[in-house]
This record gives structure tokens, C-alpha cells and sequence, in this order.
């Protein structure tokens, strides 16, 4: 038997095998599963506050969330200028509108930054802590390496999801403050008020957080075959440049339904005005579909590999 | 077994079940559903009549022409020129009596034509830029109410759906060609008949076009046009992917212009409604037409090609007639496309060729030869075809 799996025969996996026959054996293993319980709490806790904490972390998100206020500044300056409403996406309202910086911000976002930032992630995650040596450490927390590697995941999330939040608050500010805010106009052309716009935009904001979750499922496996971080983000990051390829390839047509990126721009949606929440809903099941095949490959590797760094 | 190997199967299971789950639903619609029988001829004529119903769905409109790909910065979103190649989906609301919305859509842009009655409107999002098409006078009086309500939706370069383009197509099956019934097939989660017309003239590139129709409401749900040049792939694929038989909302319906949005006035005279040839019997000056059925070549000294080319995506039509200077047709269409920024004149040299006394855009559905002398021919016909009509050959 490998050191990694004697290792991780914590108490949570001693407690079935001592089979509760008695009173006693079952009050015992009670308090080692509450024991357990709040170990992961603390442990996800931990691995939270040192997510959010990192100071390259930080300054990556603040970077991202520097992208809406820079196109917004932009948007501003030019805005009397021959270059006014030029550009990708949906640059060219936001001068009318400033929730529509929010959809530019993201849209300008999610080809790269986005990836990158769910890359750095994941290769923080495990292979990060492996390359620092601290990874072994962590396995004598009374927690179980799949619980471990849930809470890894767990905190890589919220990176995300805060990263997206960050933007997407700085593009509604930013927006606000150089454009206000007014009724907005769908692509299909009728229009909802700005209230019902600022729900779409939260819409928007959430559903491309969703759709990173199956690259950052990718991510985390990648993260479990190596102690070389830079390896795991550069991997990711091809995977998601390698799925936007294969997008645009109109001989592999066949395979575009089930690629990580090919749902990723129906953000658009909500800002059609009927919703498509069937599009959507693929959109997301094809995500769960990477999560699970992605989680559970980094599951297996994590559980079973020999860890000594 | 061992305990290494035992936690790599759970995601082994888990990619069985996803390829399974992806995979069983296409495995299921491959059955052949079970339809009452019904006749060819019955089958193309009843879709020819049949009167709309209320609905709405999604279709994916897939052209295989062998043009080459027009990149999406150059038509700046989605445009109908988006058309001559590659994928777009559609989507597409009708209440049956006179108001529909028919839109194409971009990534992060739509095309929308809207149609209530007599009048219709077009916004392009990426241009932000209406165009208000109403029926003239003179257009009004001359035309029936049914008649009207067409009118401006086609002038406004409609966006094709299943039912217009199968249609379109139907009408001149029944002179032209071999009808058959194919197996049922499911389309869009519905039976449906497969009607297979072949035209019987060699000399075409249509090698057969089979329509999908609705088994309950003998609705077309799908049409593929296959080329005589490409085997193994319809040229021409317009499919529903989902599709519902109720009432749609009054807000898809209606049109309300967006703030900001410029407008462009467009009135719909008599003269911008030359009835295709074909369905006429009457022929307009300047037009020649030889052949007849799928292998029909029109020939056109200048003027409204627009007409001419009925029977093809209304995106084909109005590319081809820019370049030709003149007539209404043009004048419609620079209207109505003029928001993208797009060099229409480089468009037309890449999608040409150079030959003897003209250019020849050849597809593998659909010939045009412009000739230096400033006559048009058109057809479903190889280009050989084309430049003997022409006299070049």
C-alpha cells in the first residue's frame, strides 16, 4: 500500500470498519464524524482565507476588475471622437447605457483573462501547495483527501466567483458613474426597464460564473498530476484556446455541442427578449457533464497517488 | 479488486453515463415513428395550402455552397449575409394571422424582421438601425389583403424559414419532379413525413430536396437541399431544433423602436413587387427564361434581381444584386444592409470568379454569371450551363 492511502486512512474512514454493534461503538463514532465535520469547516475555512488572501491573487483579481473601468474610461474619452461606437461586443452602447458595460466587460473577459484566472486557480489549488511541500501537511488534518480536495475546490470557486463579482460590481459602477443607468435596449429590439436590466446583467454575470466551472473541474485534475503549477495553468489555458479552436471548425460540427466553450457566449440570452432557458440549461448540463467526468478523474488521482512533497 | 484501480472506475462510469446521456436521445430519434400513410402528391399539396398555425421555435440554418466563409467582423454580427455560408440559428414567432418575427441570430447580435400586417420592420442590433417598410398607395389598392400582408415582409428580405423555403421549393415539384415518400423521421422531438422531391431535368444541381413535415400539423419542420456536387452532406439544411404550436406572446410580436435607434422610412411602391416570373406566367421586360423546372436559367439585363431569384435564400438574392447598379431591388437592399460596414464590392470579388466576358459566382446549388455586356444569368445549374446560355461558351 502506497504512503498516500495509508495517510489518508484517517478516522473518517477507521470509523465504518469498527461496525457500531454497541451503544458505546455508536456514540463514539457520533463524536468522530461530528469531529470530522467540523475539521472540514475549519479546513475549508483555512483554505478560504488563504485563497482570498494571497496577495498575487488579489492583485490578479483586482486586475481583472480594473478591465470594465479601463473600457468604460475609454468609452468615455472617445466618446465624441470618430472612434466612438467601434469596437467588439457591445461596446458601441454603452455610452447610452451604462449597464451594457457590464456584458462588454465580460464578453472582452471570457476568451482569456477569465480562463487564466480559473487556471491560476486550479494550479494554486493542489499542485501550488505540492511545489511549496506544504501539501503533505495538510494531509494529517483529520479529513478525509476527498473532502480535502472538495474544499480545495470549493475555494477555487469562490476565487472565481468573486473574480466575476469584482468586474461585474467594478463595470456597474464604472458604467453608473460615466453613463448612467436607463431603460435597456434587448438585441431584439424592444426594451425592459432598467430595473429588469440590472436583473439580466446579475444574469449574465452568474451564468458565465457556471459555465468556468467545467474548466476549473479540468483545472483541479491537471493540478493533481503534477507539483509544477506553471504546468497546470498553461495546460488549462490550451485546453480552453484548443476548445475555442475546435469551436470555430465547422468540419468538427459534429463534436460542438459537448465542447467546454461552445455555450459560453450565450450570456447573450439574456439579452434577447425571450430568454432561452432551454439553451441555457444545455448550456449548464454540459458543464455539469465536464464537472463530473473532471471531478471525478481528479478524485481518483488525488486518492490514490503518492503524496511526498 | 484493487483499491487503486476501484477509484478509477467511478470516472470511467462517469464518462460512460455522459457519452451515454449524449448519445441515447439521437440513438432514440433514429427510430422510425409511426405515421398514418399518406400519399405524395397529397402530402406536397397539402403543404403547399396549408394555412399557418400559430407558433414558434428555433431552427438551425446550415449552408454548404462551397462560397467561401465571409468572417463575422466583416458583417459586424449578425447579418443576413451570414447566410451564403456556415451555421446560424433562427428563430422564428408567428400568431398565423399576419404578425410574425423571424431573427437571426449572432453571438452577440440579432437580425430581426418583424412583420404585423401590411407593415414590416428590420433591426439590425449591431447597427442599432431600424428600417420601417409600409406598403405604398397605388401597392395597397392593387394588392389583396392576403396579398399585402406578404408584400412587405418579402421586401424587407425576409429571413428564411422551414415553412417558406419548403414551400418554395414544393410549388415547383409538382411539374418538375418525382415526389416520394421517405421513411418518418423525428425532427425537433415531433413525427414527421419525409418528402423527397427529385427533379427529373439532369441538366440541375439540385440533386433532391427532402422536406421534413409535421405528421399532426403538416407543418414543414425541416428541408434539405442536396447537390448533385456534394454527396455526402445536404448544400442546404433548415431545421427546426425545437418547436411550439401555441399562441406566441404579444411582446415577440410587436415592434417598439429602440431609443436611439435610426430609423429609415421605407415605402413599398408597386414597382418593387415584381412577382417572380414563374409563379406569373408573366414575364417583365429584359428577362429571358430558358429551361424550365429546377433547371430553369433566368437571364436579366439589369433591374430587379431580386425577383429572380425566389426559391433561394433571400440573403443570395440581395448580395447579388448590388453590384449590378440600379433598380429598386439595390436601393431596398442598400437600405436595409447599409448599417454594416461592410465592402460589398470586395464581397463580390471574392465570391466571384473571373471568366470569358464576365465573373461567375459558381455554389454547388446555384450559378450567377454577370457578363461585361451587364446581362445576369441565374440558375440552379452548373456554370458551364450558364455561359452557353450566355453565348460564351
Amino acid at each position: 500500500m502506497s504512503r498516500g492511502e495509508a495517510l489518508e486512512t484517517g478516522p473518517a474512514t477507521v470509523a465504518p470498519a469498527a461496525a457500531a454493534t454497541t451503544p458505546a461503538a455508536a456514540a463514539r463514532e457520533d463524536a468522530e464524524v461530528r469531529a470530522t465535520r467540523g475539521a472540514f469547516g475549519r479546513l475549508l475555512r483555512s483554505e478560504l482565507r488563504l485563497v482570498l488572501g494571497r496577495r498575487r491573487t488579489q492583485l490578479l483579481v483586482l486586475l481583472l476588475a480594473l478591465v470594465p473601468v479601463l473600457v468604460g474610461t475609454i468609452v468615455r474619452a472617445t466618446v465624441d471622437s470618430a472612434f466612438s461606437g467601434q469596437g467588439p461586443g457591445f461596446i458601441e452602447r454603452v455610452s447610452g447605457n451604462g449597464l451594457f458595460l457590464v456584458v462588454t466587460a465580460l464578453f472582452l473577459c471570457l476568451p482569456l483573462l477569465l480562463p487564466l484566472g480559473v487556471s491560476i486557480a486550479a494550479a494554486d489549488a493542489v499542485a501550488g501547495e505540492a511545489s511549496a511541500g506544504t501539501l503533505r501537511y495538510l494531509l494529517v488534518v483529520p479529513v478525509g483527501r476527498g473532502r480535502l480536495l472538495a474544499a480545495k475546490a470549493i475555494a477555487a470557486l469562490t476565487l472565481v466567483v468573486v473574480a466575476i463579482a469584482l468586474v461585474t460590481a467594478a463595470a456597474l459602477v464604472t458604467g453608473w458613474v460615466y453613463f448612467g443607468y436607463g431603460d435597456l435596449d434587448l438585441l431584439s429590439g424592444q426594451s425592459v426597464s432598467a430595473a429588469a436590466g440590472f436583473a439580466r446583467m446579475l444574469g449574465v454575470a452568474g451564468y458565465v460564473a457556471l459555465s468556468l466551472t467545467g474548466l476549473l473541474a479540468v483545472g483541479l485534475f491537471f493540478s493533481t498530476l503534477t507539483e509544477v503549477p506553471i504546468g497546470v495553468i498553461a495546460a488549462t489555458v490550451v485546453v480552453s484556446i484548443l476548445s475555442n479552436v475546435l469551436d470555430s471548425l465547422p468540419q468538427v460540427e459534429a463534436i460542438h455541442p459537448f465542447l467546454l466553450s461552445h455555450h459560453w457566449f450565450d450570456f447573450a440570452e439574456f439579452l434577447r427578449a425571450e430568454v432561452s432557458w432551454s439553451l441555457l440549461g444545455q448550456g449548464l448540463l454540459v458543464q455539469l457533464a465536464w464537472v463530473a467526468v473532471f471531478g471525478s478523474l481528479a478524485w481518483a488521482r488525488f486518492t490514490t497517488a503518492d503524496i511526498t512533497s | 479488486m484493487n483499491r487503486t484501480l476501484l477509484r478509477w472506475t467511478v470516472p470511467a462510469a462517469a464518462a460512460v453515463a455522459v457519452v451515454a446521456a449524449a448519445t441515447i436521445p439521437t440513438l432514440a430519434s433514429a427510430d422510425s415513428p409511426e405515421l398514418p400513410d399518406r400519399t405524395p402528391e397529397e402530402l406536397a399539396a397539402a403543404v403547399v395550402e396549408a394555412e399557418p398555425v400559430p407558433m414558434s421555435g428555433s431552427a438551425v440554418y446550415t449552408a454548404r455552397l462551397g462560397l467561401p466563409e465571409i468572417p463575422a467582423q466583416m458583417t459586424g454580427g449578425a447579418d443576413p449575409l451570414n447566410l451564403l455560408s456556415g451555421s446560424s440559428t433562427i428563430r422564428m414567432w408567428t400568431d398565423a394571422e399576419g404578425r410574425s418575427r423571424v431573427s437571426l441570430l449572432g453571438t452577440t447580435s440579432e437580425y430581426s424582421v418583424v412583420t404585423d400586417g401590411p407593415e414590416a420592420w428590420t433591426y439590425a442590433s449591431s447597427s442599432h438601425q431600424v428600417v420601417h417598410l409600409t406598403l405604398g398607395p397605388d401597392a395597397q389598392e392593387h394588392l389583396a389583403d392576403a396579398e399585402a400582408e406578404h408584400a412587405a415582409a418579402e421586401a424587407a428580405g425576409t429571413l428564411p424559414t422551414p415553412q417558406d423555403l419548403a414551400q418554395q421549393l414544393l410549388e415547383r415539384a409538382e411539374e418538375h419532379a418525382d415526389v416520394t415518400v421517405g421513411d418518418a423521421v423525428v425532427v425537433a422531438g415531433r413525427a414527421a413525413y419525409q418528402v423527397v422531391v427529385t427533379p427529373t431535368d439532369d441538366g440541375t444541381l439540385v440533386d433532391r430536396v427532402v422536406v421534413a413535415v409535421d405528421g399532426e400539423t403538416l407543418v414543414p419542420l425541416s428541408v434539405q437541399v442536396w447537390s448533385t456536387e456534394a454527396t455526402n452532406a445536404p448544400a442546404l439544411e433548415l431545421a427546426y431544433t425545437d418547436v411550439s404550436f401555441s399562441a406566441p406572446s404579444d411582446a415577440a410580436l410587436t415592434f417598439s423602436t429602440p431609443s436611439g435607434a435610426e430609423v429609415t422610412e421605407k415605402v413599398v411602391e408597386l414597382g418593387d413587387l415584381d412577382a417572380a416570373p414563374e409563379h406569373t406566367g408573366d414575364v417583365p421586360d429584359g428577362v429571358t427564361v430558358s429551361g424550365e423546372g429546377f433547371a430553369t436559367v433566368v437571364e436579366r439585363s439589369g433591374g430587379d434581381l431580386e425577383a429572380l431569384l425566389t426559391g433561394d435564400p433571400a440573403a443570395v438574392a440581395d448580395e447579388l444584386d448590388h453590384p449590378l447598379g440600379g433598380g429598386p431591388g439595390e436601393e431596398l437592399f442598400g437600405d436595409m444592409g447599409g448599417g454594416t460596414e461592410l465592402d460589398r464590392a470586395a464581397l463580390y470579388e471574392q465570391l466571384t470568379t473571373p471568366v470569358d466576358g464576365g465573373r461567375l459566382l459558381s455554389s454547388t446549388l446555384l450559378s450567377v454569371l454577370v457578363t461585361d455586356d451587364g446581362r445576369i444569368l441565374v440558375g440552379a445549374v452548373p456554370g458551364e450551363t450558364l455561359l452557353e446560355a450566355a453565348g460564351l461558351a
